[in-house]
């Protein structure tokens, strides 16, 4: 296994391979729309996403900059990401649309599944590969590595990994890009980029 | 793989719903005030839940069904790893994390020694999770791999259905021509994976699944059924199986216009319109979370049986290919079956059993 | 007319979750389905929980409303029109 690329987001900052680069500036209530912003990106859809698919694709375009993603077969790239709070934020906004503002909203009930931002990713990129989205207790990087060797003894070469979290608490991203060829200690780096 | 358990609206285990499809029975009824402005939509309702603590008093039941069927032993075992599939778990627990309740049931009820992998992938969970469970045996770290499928009926869904104008006002005829829609419903289903036979119960092996994204739309299916044909192409290279050599499919059939007819472009596609296929959904309605389980235990019913259900709800084709929907219960012996799902955020994935002789 | 214009912008925005774009950001003749916001076909479905929560106005087929939703423009002539 070869670590190829990470990404850390949250309102802190942006954090590409540890090294922060300069997309918003921290703690502003709109950081992802500025982060948008500032990566020039012309893609509406955007703007409907919910917050894990906001995360998710932000970093994956972030990554976009330093590797060229293109190049791994379009049915071989894996999708593996985890949460614990699934997708509990827009959750509480679709009750709240019959609750409160008199009628189920259909476009927030299509975003009440956290694999939705696995969809986002494949549409964006045409991604055609495996998917699966984990309910976790925590960010476990064993766990990770355990079921991405699943996937690579299956025949893929590339997974593209995250740790997508939205709640009251907190929100947080945190994508890796990891090759199948290689002898690297993965764990350990991981570990230390994802407390950064 | 063998049976662990299945609560249904029409059984209790997988004796008895086999028994009641046999018969034709529809688990799908009328249910008053359900929908949003008070519609009585046909749902798929386990009667004898409570109305409250539904999840946790289903889970509790289908993990008491293991241990009273296999015993504590391969469960509580370090050799042994519990995967869950469900989309939403306990609703009842927002605002607070829905999921929690699904760990604390388990590890409670089955005393599990390894931590418990929960997979929530929308309406593909329950493939996924059985392919999960199998990478896991595989991996030669565990001996026995428990698969526990699980979603139970809410306000929430059934609003959310209706608001995408996705809910059938009859109850559902997947593949029909005059299919007007899904019927949620609620279920359980279990299944245990193991490297050798663990009692006398009926076996299948699992010879490989897969998975693949349409790349298309996160909530409505490719036109050209483009991820439900690369997964499936995967699946068979990975069981070594040809196309011709599939006896029967078990497909998802929601019984929504678009869905099932991007179900007939590919199997078109994968040279499979000739070969007989079902959709469980008018049995049970769409369980979602539990769809992928109770659909493969039935089929491992149909196998060990040599009996093949119709699919009900459906008289009239109503896809542009004229697949082999059963429209009559059928005696034939199969051997190698088709499991297949797809589902919101683009997902389709699919599986392939065979009887062990 | 133009009132009625601004406000449904406001309502676009507020009813689709389009948390980040402004009135300013659609125009009246903007066409609503195509590249500029990104909607489809569950936007539609929005549109007609707004046309029935703030005009009275309801549309019991999906498929009735692909004209009306073109642009801000159409939906306002269809609310003079039914309200």
């Amino acid at each position: 296994m070869k670590l190829i690329g990470t990404c850390k987001i949250s309102k802190n900052g942006a954090f590409l391979n540890g090294k922060e680069v300069e997309l918003f500036s921290s703690d502003t209530e709109n950081w992802k729309k500025e982060c948008y912003t500032n990566l020039n990106l012309d893609y509406s859809k955007f703007h409907k996403m919910d917050s894990l698919a906001k995360m998710a694709f932000l970093s994956t375009e972030i990554i976009k900059k330093e590797v060229d993603l293109s190049k791994y077969d379009e049915n071989e790239l894996t999708l593996l990401f985890a949460n614990n709070s699934s997708s509990l934020t827009t959750d509480l906004k679709f009750i709240n649309s019959y609750e409160v503002k008199g009628s189920p909203s259909p476009s927030l009930f299509v975003y009440t599944l956290p694999n939705i931002l696995t969809g986002e990713l494949a549409i964006r990129n045409k991604w055609y590969g495996e998917n699966c989205f984990f309910i976790e207790e925590k960010f476990d990087v064993e766990f990770f590595l355990e079921q991405i060797n699943f996937y690579f003894s299956k025949g893929s070469n590339a997974c593209l990994c995250g740790w997508v979290e939205s709640n009251k608490k907190n929100e947080e991203c945190f994508l890796f890009l990891i090759e199948k060829n290689g002898k690297e200690n993965i764990k350990e780096q991981l570990t230390t980029l994802y407390k950064q | 793989m063998t049976y662990g358990s299945m609560i249904t609206p029409i059984g209790s285990n997988s004796v008895e719903n086999f028994s009641a499809m046999l018969r034709e029975e529809s688990g799908v009824d009328f249910v008053e005030n359900s929908g949003f402005n008070n519609e009585n939509w046909p749902l798929g309702k386990i009667k004898s839940l409570p109305n409250k603590n539904r999840y946790n008093t289903l889970l509790t039941e289908g993990c008491k069904q293991l241990t009273s069927k296999h015993g504590k032993e391969i469960f509580d075992s370090d050799e042994t790893i519990v995967i869950v599939s469900s989309t939403k778990a306990n609703l009842e627990d927002l605002p607070n994390d829905t999921f929690s309740s699904t760990r604390n049931i388990l590890t409670d009820e089955l005393g599990l020694k390894n931590k418990i992998v929960i997979i929530s992938n929308a309406c593909i969970s329950g493939v996924i999770a059985i392919n999960t469970a199998a990478d896991y045996l595989q991996s030669n770290r565990y001996k026995t791999a428990v698969v526990i499928g699980i979603d139970v009926l809410s306000d929430f869904v059934v609003y959310g259905f209706q608001s995408l104008f996705a809910l059938s006002n009859e109850p559902s005829k997947p593949f029909d021509k005059n299919r007007k829609g899904i019927c949620i419903g609620e279920a359980l289903g279990a299944v245990i994976l193991t490297k050798e036979k663990i009692n006398d119960d009926f076996h299948v092996e699992y010879l490989g699944g897969s998975s693949s994204n349409d790349a298309n739309h996160i909530s409505g299916p490719s036109r050209t059924g483009e991820g439900l044909f690369r997964s499936v192409n995967k699946s068979l290279e990975r069981a070594s199986v040809k196309s011709n050599d599939i006896d029967f499919i078990s497909a998802h059939g929601t019984g929504t216009n678009y869905n099932d007819e991007m179900e007939s472009i590919a199997f078109d596609r994968l040279g499979l319109i000739a070969t007989p296929l079902n959709s469980l959904k008018g049995y049970f309605g769409h369980t979602l979370g539990a769809a992928g389980l109770i659909e493969v235990i039935s089929t491992m019913k149909m196998m060990e049986n040599n009996t093949l259900l119709k699919s009900v709800g459906f008289e009239e084709t109503g896809t542009s290919r004229p697949i082999n929907v059963l429209k009559n219960n059928l005696n034939k012996e199969i051997t190698t079956v088709l499991k297949t799902a797809s589902g919101f955020g683009g997902g389709n994935a699919s599986l392939i059993l065979k009887k062990v002789q | 007319m133009s009132d009625l214009k601004q406000t449904l912008k406001e309502q676009i925005i507020e009813q689709l979750n389009l948390e980040d774009i402004t009135p300013a950001d659609i125009q009246d003749d903007t066409p609503l389905f195509g590249e500029a916001l990104g909607l489809d076909s569950i936007d539609a479905l929005e549109f007609i929980v707004l046309l029935e929560q703030n005009y009275g106005i309801k549309i019991a087929d999906p498929s009735e409303g692909r004209e009306i939703f073109q642009s801000v423009n159409s939906l306002a002539a269809y609310i003079e029109k039914n309200k």
